[in-house]
């Protein structure tokens, strides 16, 4: 479990901070209020009941604290006490946090507050306390006492931070030029007082520019697997070794946060009103004209029905009760009885067993399968940490990974796994990924990129496919000029993949998404942060640098854009010859296939179209096509022909747009939807249209066919209209 | 943890997509198998030591068999069929031979229909394989010749009925005869007209000839005529590679056809399916080709249980069907009513879903590479998931091939990768990937293992990256470096590679075996075949020594180092941490690394009081750290604990 946590924000909102200054376009309380919000709604979002804080308003107006008769305190104002922060809580900071019309008030009394304020909550239990002061040092501020303040800072153990709008800070490189003489003294006396208790005393500049960074969740360390790494059997051989080691994640896929999904609640026409979420329903009917407290939850309900050929619509429903568990094997189902529930799991122990070794060399990488984990000796165990070192080391000199097959827990299904050593000046352990089996592997083919085989089977390496020399010297000298070279802090070059730098953008831009929206629900939602898209383009001086070799690849490769209206567009009819160059369609021809059967219409219609030679043809084709699949739907029993009508329809549309006859095929779907619904074609056909829809058989558009007077709202209309 | 890999699945909803927009992803897979008297007879195995024949068409029918077994795993939702041609004996759906003489598809005989096997099919399948019963009387040559064209449109029957809309139907021809109709023209332009047929119909047609040793098959006889250059549906895809020709070995050896033709027939067995098509790879700014990409490795999971009926004539799988209700009212939910909320403060923050839509939207699919880097920068460990394969495609820019084999070249040749922003689709967040070349490699038999292609490979964000252990750095000492490097020299692998092909997934081969025992009425299997378990004797015969010579020097170094290093642990250490230590030493006489004298004095402990059937007697800690120590769950009450003890005595 994390620490309990309690913050205390002194926010400045003298009238002073609502100004503008150093050329910026927001006033100083607005600027500082981005730090403090962040900081907020972070914590807010873990939801943890124990990450509390409190705020305190400094150079108030009016006065509210505990001390308020004490003419030191006055003009500040508790905002909020310490406590979890939820959603109300945000707003109502929101509307309490403006520019005052006055600049009386200490800020040193105030963290005299602050440190009472958490006294009184945290009393002598375990706590992380900290102070944040966010100030503009303009103030008047008495000096008196600090030692005291200093020595109850660091008895109680607070962490002080001071963030001050353009304090200087020369190691950051930001120095205001014609101080106030009287922020001057201010400033340094936060300084000394910040660094008297080890604390920090920044410039605010610095403060907000780092929140561009995303914070990254850090997880606890926990082994995910206690167990042995064995070479043999020890039940059954004496020479068997067994090292007691412990498995972590290295790597595993964090995930955004999951929403849940509501509806209006019904009959919303007397408003039941939650106070709780009052303020939120104010705020948030701009955005979407809803409130929490009308939203109703959204849950899935799971049927179950059965074919039958004899039910009306094909199918009956059953319920879940009347159901037994099971499995298909192939379109065989098998059911298998609760007490033999685990027939199918293979008995297995838990362990990590070695089954040899290869060589790094001949591994390819592409191979890793999986998130990657570390091995270590058991934790406290001399004797495994100098074996599994003699392991690490050895595998290291031959360099050799290994392979092993691991089962986490008893009859969980066994996997294999790479290890891999890793040796860093502090730390040794291996290195796991999870490998393939035969079954995770689909031999797709692929013909070879260094050469052309022709199909008299000649080897061909010069072809319109494969580079020629100058188009490899090119792409050579353009990817060594892209040579990406990173830096670490120091300027020290860095040789590994930007991995700890590059933030997931899905994650952290729905993360600022939710936060934004919590205290400004009125606003749209923030584009992506520059940090998150770091590595969506290459870097400017790179491609700057590699611009003239670009352009000589670009110029060598002479790669051309086919226009997206010949893309669907038949090309040649070369291809459509068998590999013996036969001419098929001279057969056909001979032929005479004029009449389209109905059991081989999508060939023949086909080939009547590549052979014809005048429209009435095409016309003559489609017309004997239409029938067809009209009949095919009035004779389908159920949904029995329905695959073979979409299939018609389909082609007939991808062959009507290439021939560019699209009307004659929004005549037609026009005539079918009309007829399907009004069940002209053996009675109700909707569940066909629905599926035409689904699949977009709808009319053919200008954007898909130059020669279709369909506009694409027209077509829209057809498909979404029933 | 053993969950880690569903999770995956999770992650990504990325099922293979259908471009076209309208057919069904579904994959048909008609096998034909010509039987004549050359293909029924056997030719035994050159190798006297694998006893047995085989005849070219039972070699057919076993690949078939295995096909159809691998493809229920693999593709559940796919179909198959197998048809014999060439027979005595006819039969084509509801038609008989004993009906009328005019048969549709005389000497055609469909043995199994084309769709998602059944139990009952895959038991008839193999018997036929297996020569047995019934199979005597399908499996004789018809006296007089088939048609081609007959047996061409028959296939496109069945296809045009069976599997119509699907986006891949193929046919595999498994035959001999190079040219069934000689010189007669006019059934040869009937056969070349039928063909022709199923390639506008969008079915492709796949030959597996079959050489003798006296007759080496000749495609340009009469099947040139019957295959097109590429396939109707894929045009990217490679047509007819001769490269396999070289599988159909005239060696006459009829177990190795077997082995070379369910090489060849197993590198076609999964139609080829894009996760994405004609996706812009940018080189640089305003500079693009054009790639698809696809799976080629992704952990094939058994099926999830579902709910049967038994009540009807038979067990039947029910469909599910989600709908989405109200909490408040029970009322149905249309989709569009549906708004998304995030819990936030003790309350919900709410966006519409096209701003949770636009949340996800950082631009248009696209591999964009950003600048290259040495390989050898992609640290082991940096790694998240399977690889994406990518392969270029002429259908947006003309001469992407050219371009994608010029980097593959260089990336291959000086051993870079580079790295890419990378949008699978649109709305599913970007990836950062190192993108790097894969040469191509074939097996002996010259079928294509693995593909000359790219290879995308995610890498973690600092988000998933986690931090290490804190730990106590101890360093072995050389001499016993020393000893267990001769240990690791022995125990390469075969040719020193992991070769997934030989290690089938033991868990979901066995999943699939049980239920098929099941589905077929037939005993349950005692031992399943587990490839992935070591083998222990010859690591015994191989290492053995060299393992115990290690152990003695560790023994020996602990000694040296340990003292003073142990009691700074010693508070916090269990009976089980010292069981569990490695290695022992020669003190014992019996030369026993795995267990030493603690622990052998446990173990002797328990086993004493199994055998006095006292277990109960010791206590929880005990028990646990032995189970533990055997691999066995540590969940339960004491009883269970005891249990499981005795179990594994039991099994001794």
């Amino acid at each position: 479990m994390a620490d309990k946590e309690a913050t205390v924000y002194i926010v400045d909102v003298g009238s002073s901070m609502g100004e503008r200054h150093q050329g910026r376009s927001v006033t100083d309380l607005e600027w500082g209020m981005q730090y403090v919000w962040d900081r907020i709604t972070a914590t807010v979002a873990t939801g943890r009941k124990t990450a509390n804080l409190g705020v305190l308003g400094l150079r108030t107006d009016d006065t509210s604290n505990e001390l308020s008769d004490d003419v030191h305190f006055s003009h500040i104002s508790v905002l909020s006490n310490i406590k979890q922060f939820l959603m109300s809580d945000l707003r109502k900071l929101g509307d309490d946090i403006k520019p005052s019309t006055t600049d009386k008030g200490d800020a040193i009394s105030a963290i005299i507050l602050a440190i009472q304020m958490i006294i009184t909550h945290c009393k002598k239990l375990k706590y992380k306390r900290k102070i944040v002061l966010i100030t503009n040092g303009r103030g008047r501020m008495n000096s008196e006492n600090l030692e005291d303040i200093t020595k109850k800072i660091k008895e109680d153990n607070i962490e002080l931070v001071i963030l001050g709008t353009d304090f200087d800070d020369s190691e950051y490189g930001v120095k205001e030029e014609d101080k106030d003489p009287r922020k001057a003294e201010n400033e340094s006396m936060l300084r000394s007082l910040a660094e008297d208790c080890d604390g920090v005393c920044g410039t605010l500049d610095q403060a907000v520019s780092e929140l561009e960074i995303p914070r990254v969740k850090s997880v606890r360390v926990m082994a995910n697997f206690k167990g042995f790494l064995q070479l043999g059997d020890s039940e059954e051989y004496d020479s068997a070794v067994r090292i007691p080691v412990e498995r972590y994640y290295r790597t595993y896929a964090a995930k955004p946060p999951s929403a849940s999904s509501f509806v209006l609640r019904s009959g919303l026409g007397s408003q039941q009103d939650q106070p709780e979420s009052h303020t939120t329903a104010a705020a948030s009917s701009d955005t979407l004209g809803v409130d929490e407290s009308s939203l109703t939850s959204v849950r899935p309900l799971r049927t179950y029905h059965v074919a039958d050929e004899d039910a009306p619509g094909k199918k009956v429903d059953i319920e879940r009760e009347n159901l037994a568990k099971g499995y298909e094997y192939g379109r065989t189902a098998v059911h298998i009885s609760e007490t033999d529930e685990n027939i199918t799991i293979l008995e297995t122990f838990a362990g990590m067993d070695l089954l040899g070794f290869i060589q790094s060399d001949q591994y390819e990488r592409y191979m890793h399968m999986s998130t990657s984990n570390i091995i270590i000796a058991q934790r406290a165990n001399d004797k495994a940490d100098l074996a599994l070192s003699s392991f690490i080391h050895s595998l290291f000199e031959l360099e050799c990974y290994a392979v092993a097959r691991l089962v986490l827990k008893e009859n969980k299904p066994p996997i294999l796994v790479l290890l891999a050593p890793s040796i860093e000046p502090d730390f040794e352990c291996l290195l796991e990924v999870q490998l393939p089996f035969a079954e995770d592997y689909r031999a797709y083919r692929f013909p070879p990129l260094d050469k052309v085989v022709t199909v008299s089977g000649k080897v061909v390496t010069q072809h319109r496919n494969l580079p020629n020399d100058d188009l490899l010297d090119a792409m050579d000298k353009y990817v060594d000029s892209m040579e990406l070279v990173d830096v670490d802090e120091d300027g020290e070059p860095v040789e590994t993949f930007p991995i700890d730098d590059s933030y997931s953008p899905v994650i952290h831009r729905i993360d600022a998404a939710i936060r934004s929206r919590a205290i400004k629900p009125h606003e749209p939602i923030p584009a992506p942060s520059k940090q998150l898209l770091k590595f969506s383009e290459p870097p400017e001086n790179l491609v700057e640098k590699s611009q003239n070799h670009l352009n000589k690849l670009v110029e060598i490769a002479d790669v051309k854009k086919v226009p997206p209206k010949i893309k669907g567009r038949k090309r040649t009819r070369e291809t459509e010859k068998p590999l013996s160059g036969l001419d098929v369609d001279a057969l056909l021809h001979q032929e005479k296939r004029t009449k389209i059967t109905p059991n081989n219409a999508i060939p023949e219609f086909k080939q009547i179209l590549a052979q014809a030679e005048d429209l009435d043809t095409i016309r003559e084709a489609a017309k004997q096509l239409t029938t067809i699949i009209e009949s095919q739907i009035r004779h389908s029993l159920g949904d029995a022909n329905y695959d073979r009508v979409n299939e018609g329809l389909g082609m007939m549309r991808d062959e009507l747009i290439s021939y560019e006859e699209p009307t004659l095929y929004n005549e037609f779907i026009q005539q079918l939807k009309e007829k399907l619904l009004k069940e002209e074609l053996g009675g109700d056909r909707r569940e066909l249209w629905w599926l035409l829809r689904k699949n977009k058989l709808g009319l053919i558009d200008q954007r898909e066919s130059d020669q279709s007077k369909v506009t694409s709202a027209e077509a829209k209309d057809f498909l979404s209209a029933n | 943890m053993a969950d880690e890999y569903r999770d995956d699945d999770q992650l990504e909803d990325e099922e293979e997509i259908d471009e076209t927009g309208y057919k069904t992803v579904k994959d048909a897979i008609l096998f034909a198998i010509e039987i004549n008297e050359s293909m029924l007879t056997p030719s035994p195995s050159a190798d006297s030591k694998t006893k047995g024949e085989e005849s070219p068409a039972s070699a057919a029918l076993k690949c078939a068999y295995h096909l159809m077994q691998q493809r229920i795993i693999s593709n559940p939702h796919d179909m198959m069929g197998v048809l014999l041609y060439g027979t005595q004996a006819s039969k084509f759906y509801d038609e008989e031979e004993t009906s009328r003489g005019d048969l549709s598809y005389p000497h055609c005989y469909l043995f199994t229909d084309l769709d998602v096997p059944s139990a009952h099919e895959v038991k008839e399948l193999r018997g036929l394989a297996d020569d047995e019963g019934e199979a005597r009387n399908v499996l004789v040559p018809s006296k007089e010749p088939v048609s081609m064209a007959n047996v061409l449109f028959c296939a496109n029957q069945i296809f045009t009925s069976k599997a119509p809309n699907f986006l891949s139907r193929r046919l595999f021809i498994v035959t001999d005869n190079d040219n069934p109709h000689g010189e007669n023209k006019a059934l040869r332009s009937a056969a070349a007209v039928r063909a022709r047929d199923l390639y506008d119909l969008g079915v492709s047609i796949e030959l597996f000839p079959i050489s003798h040793p006296d007759h080496e098959f000749d495609h340009a006889r009469f099947y040139d005529d019957i295959i097109y250059r590429a396939s109707p549906t894929d045009p990217d895809a490679p047509s007819y590679q001769l490269a396999d020709s070289k599988a159909s070995t005239a060696t006459g050896d009829g177990i190795a056809l077997l082995k070379t033709l369910l090489s060849s027939i197993h590198s076609r067995s999964v139609a080829r399916r894009a996760y994405f098509s004609n996706m812009p790879l940018e080189l640089g700014p305003d500079f693009r080709i054009s790639v698809s990409g696809y799976h080629l490795f992704r952990r094939q999971q058994p099926a999830r249980s579902g709910y049967v009926w038994l009540e009807g004539e038979h067990p039947q799988m029910a469909q599910g069907e989600t709908t989405a209700i109200a909490d408040d009212t029970a009322r149905t939910v249309e989709k569009w009513e549906i708004k998304k909320a995030y819990k936030f403060g003790g309350d919900q923050v709410i966006f519409t879903p096209e701003e949770l839509k636009s949340l996800r939207d950082f631009g248009d699919p696209v591999i964009r590479i950003i600048g290259f880097k040495p390989l050898s920068a992609l640290p082991f460990w940096a790694n998240v998931k399977h690889p994406f394969f990518i392969y270029p495609s002429e259908a947006d820019y003309v001469g992407s091939t050219r371009v994608f084999a010029a980097l593959h070249r260089k990336l291959l040749r000086d051993r870079k990768a580079a790295l890419v922003w990378f949008i699978p689709r649109k709305a599913s967040g970007p990836v950062l990937g190192a993108l790097m070349a894969g040469p191509e490699k074939v097996d002996e038999y010259g079928v294509q293992k693995l593909p000359p292609g790219m290879w995308i490979i995610p890498l973690p964000f600092a988000d998933d990256v986690r931090q290490n252990p804190e730990t106590r750095l101890t360093v072995a000492p050389e001499p016993l470096i020393d000893k267990m490097r001769y240990v690791v020299q022995q125990l390469q692998l075969p040719k020193a590679i992991y070769d997934p092909s030989r290690y089938p997934n033991p868990s979901l081969q066995w999943h699939y075996r049980i239920l098929q025992a099941l589905a077929l009425d037939e005993d349950l299997p005692e031992k399943p075949e587990d490839k992935t378990i070591p083998k222990y004797r010859q690591i015994d015969k191989r290492a053995g020594f060299y393992v115990l010579s290690w152990a003695e020097e560790l023994e020996k170094q602990y000694a040296a180092a340990g003292g003073t290093a142990a009691q700074t642990t010693l508070v916090k250490r269990s009976a089980k941490d010292r069981d569990a230590e490695t290695g022992d030493s020669a003190s014992q006489p019996a030369k026993k690394p795995k267990v030493e004298d603690g622990s052998s004095g446990v173990e002797a402990d328990i086993r004493s009081h199994y055998e006095k059937n006292t277990l109960s007697k010791l206590t929880v800690p005990i028990l646990k750290d032995f189970l533990h120590s055997h691999g066995r769950s540590t969940a339960g009450k004491k009883a269970d604990l005891v249990e499981r003890v005795e179990e594994y005595y039991e099994r001794k």
